[in-house]
């Protein structure tokens, strides 16, 4: 089976050949090549080149398409402070008062910001992988987007003071990160990763994602298969036992899930659909490779020989982490027997 | 048994977030005669218990906590003030004072203020850095201020490169010849870490589990 075929495969309920290996492994490709992340960020070329030739060496089953979780506040004007070997993060948000949404432009997916620079490393990745692995290109959520635009603090207090401005900004922040996504399926990638950090129970109560978020999820999902994404995958860290039963009503087939949610009571609270997870992040920096097999078999035992379990890791594999620990990894799933 | 009452109200305006009633009642609590200390110790504090409670149920959520605090300092600042006019040049002991930031690397900010609204609540006086402070300000500040703490915030998974510099903080300390000063660390990227791959006293789940610590630990008291 080709990586693709696998995830696939896990994905619709049917057995793969092996668990697929699927981790979040974007900035550490950077290093494995000899780029600072500051380089990798900014530039398309870096990003494909990069996530072609870890994956080559590793040998685990997806590409991503993903710069940092800045694009999309930058390509709406937040500006974003820069670092030499590090993540960008916004710096200065945007909108001092909800009404103004009304006034921001959608951005230009082909122009504006660093959209572009995503947009390249798709086309270079599917332009020489194909269809022989996954490209997952990362957009971030409605409420991540709105949080980083109005700053995090601010946007929390008008969720429950002004809602029917933050409706608003929900709506416009909805509309970015569908035509983002829509763009990067366009330009090679077979789908999007939504990433909704701020949508976490460990942010805002589970109800308030059914109220704000659900509805929002669904109608991005919907439009990413109208342009042919098969694959509807969410992201969110922290624990989200209490808004998992939600996925599949929203169309959700994958979900990552963090390492405080167990895998077992994930999967029931899920309802079959596909999940990715849960080893731990920091465990990449801090284990041993023999340690990291361990960390795969417990995974593989608590996901009960499901077909349907993907390999992976609830955030993302810290940059500074032992490539020793990631081929550890995909050997324990090679080595696994259904 | 009325006075029961506006209180039990007190404490589930402020659980709630509900500023507005909060700051009322209080006012109706204080302008009627109940000391302000009492409203402090079965209002205030019984509310902070409450939520306490919710957090080691994993029922936290940043949202809620930061409604509740901000209700909270509401009739700190605008009922309790009034009544309390001493109580801020009172001498703080080393082990009620902290010196709080985020690491260098990390502008992320807002988890550490609800520390310090939390950790003002308890009665700790707090020195807050900001963003981006350089390992060794923190031990500076501890110094200047008489601090018997340094709690170190890194508040997302991706700043987890930025962790090996809170190592730094020990490292000063020990030179300086100031190993009483307790470090502890805080937020979701330090989570996943053991206190000895950060060289710190103690990684605190969150705000409360910090003042539980804080509380068991009494520096220099």
């Amino acid at each position: 089976m080709t990586s693709y075929e696998r995830l696939l495969a896990a994905i619709n309920g049917d057995f793969p050949d092996r668990p697929p290996v699927a981790p979040e492994i974007f900035g550490i490709t950077a290093r494995l090549n000899g780029y600072r992340i500051s380089q990798y960020v900014t530039n398309g070329r870096i990003i494909a080149g990069s996530q072609l030739k870890a994956r080559e060496a590793i040998g685990y089953d997806i590409l991503f398409a993903f710069a940092d979780l800045s694009v999309e506040a930058e390509a709406l004007g937040c500006t974003l402070r820069y670092e030499d070997d590090a993540y960008p993060s916004v710096n200065e948000h945007i909108l001092q008062n909800v009404e103004d949404v009304k006034g921001l432009k959608l951005p230009d997916p082909l122009k504006d910001g660093r959209m572009p620079v995503v947009i390249e490393s798709c086309r270079r990745l599917r332009e020489s992988a194909g269809n022989e692995c996954v490209i997952a290109a990362c957009v971030m959520g409605p409420v991540s987007i709105a949080s980083q635009i109005m700053g995090l603090e601010d946007f929390l207090y008008q969720l429950v003071d002004n809602p029917d401005g933050i409706n608003q900004v929900l709506d416009f922040t909805e509309e970015v990160a569908i035509s983002y996504g829509r763009a990067l399926i366009r330009a090679g990638a077979h789908c999007p990763v939504v990433f909704d950090p701020v949508a976490s129970p460990a942010v805002i109560p589970p109800s308030l994602f059914v109220h704000y978020e659900a509805r929002r999820l669904k109608r991005m999902y919907d439009s990413f298969r109208d342009e042919g994404s098969r694959i509807s995958w969410i992201s969110i860290a922290g624990a989200t036992q209490k808004i998992i039963p939600y996925f599949k009503k929203t169309g959700i087939n994958l979900a990552t899930i963090d390492y405080v949610v167990p895998i077992r009571e994930a999967f029931k609270l899920a309802d079959n659909i596909a999940l990715n997870g849960n080893l731990k992040p920091y465990s990449f920096v801090s284990c041993s490779p023999a340690e990291m097999k361990e960390e795969v078999r417990r995974c593989l035992m608590e996901a009960e020989g499901k077909g349907n379990y993907i390999i992976g890791s609830g955030c993302e594999v810290p940059v500074e982490s032992d490539i020793e620990n990631i081929k550890a990894v995909v050997e324990a799933a090679r080595d696994f027997k259904y | 048994m009325k006075r029961e009452t506006e209180i039990h109200q007190l404490i589930k305006a402020v659980v709630d977030g509900e500023t507005k009633s909060a700051v009322e009642l209080s006012e109706r609590l204080l302008g009627s005669g109940f000391p302000v200390e009492g409203l402090i110790h079965e209002g205030l504090t019984a509310a902070l218990r409450s939520l306490d409670a919710k957090c080691t149920n994993e029922e936290f959520n940043l949202l809620e906590i930061m409604l509740a605090g901000r209700s909270m300092m509401a009739v700190m600042d605008k009922v309790a003030a009034k009544y309390l006019p001493h109580s801020s040049t009172a001498e703080p002991a080393p082990g009620r004072t902290i010196v709080l930031g985020a690491i260098k690397g990390d502008i992320h900010e807002l988890g550490k203020h609800v520390v310090k609204m939390l950790m003002k609540a308890n009665g700790f006086r707090v020195i807050d850095l900001g963003k981006d402070v350089d390992p060794a300000s923190f031990v500076k500040a501890a110094v200047v201020e008489g601090a018997g703490y340094i709690g170190v915030s890194s508040l997302i998974t991706l700043t987890i490169p930025y962790i090996r510099e809170i190592r730094e903080i020990r490292e000063i300390l020990y030179k300086d010849g100031l190993p009483d000063i307790k470090v502890l660390a805080g937020g979701a990227a330090i989570q996943q870490a053991r206190p000895d791959d950060l060289n710190v006293d103690y990684i605190a789940k969150d705000a409360f589990d910090a003042i539980h610590y804080l509380n068991s630990v009494g520096v220099g008291v």
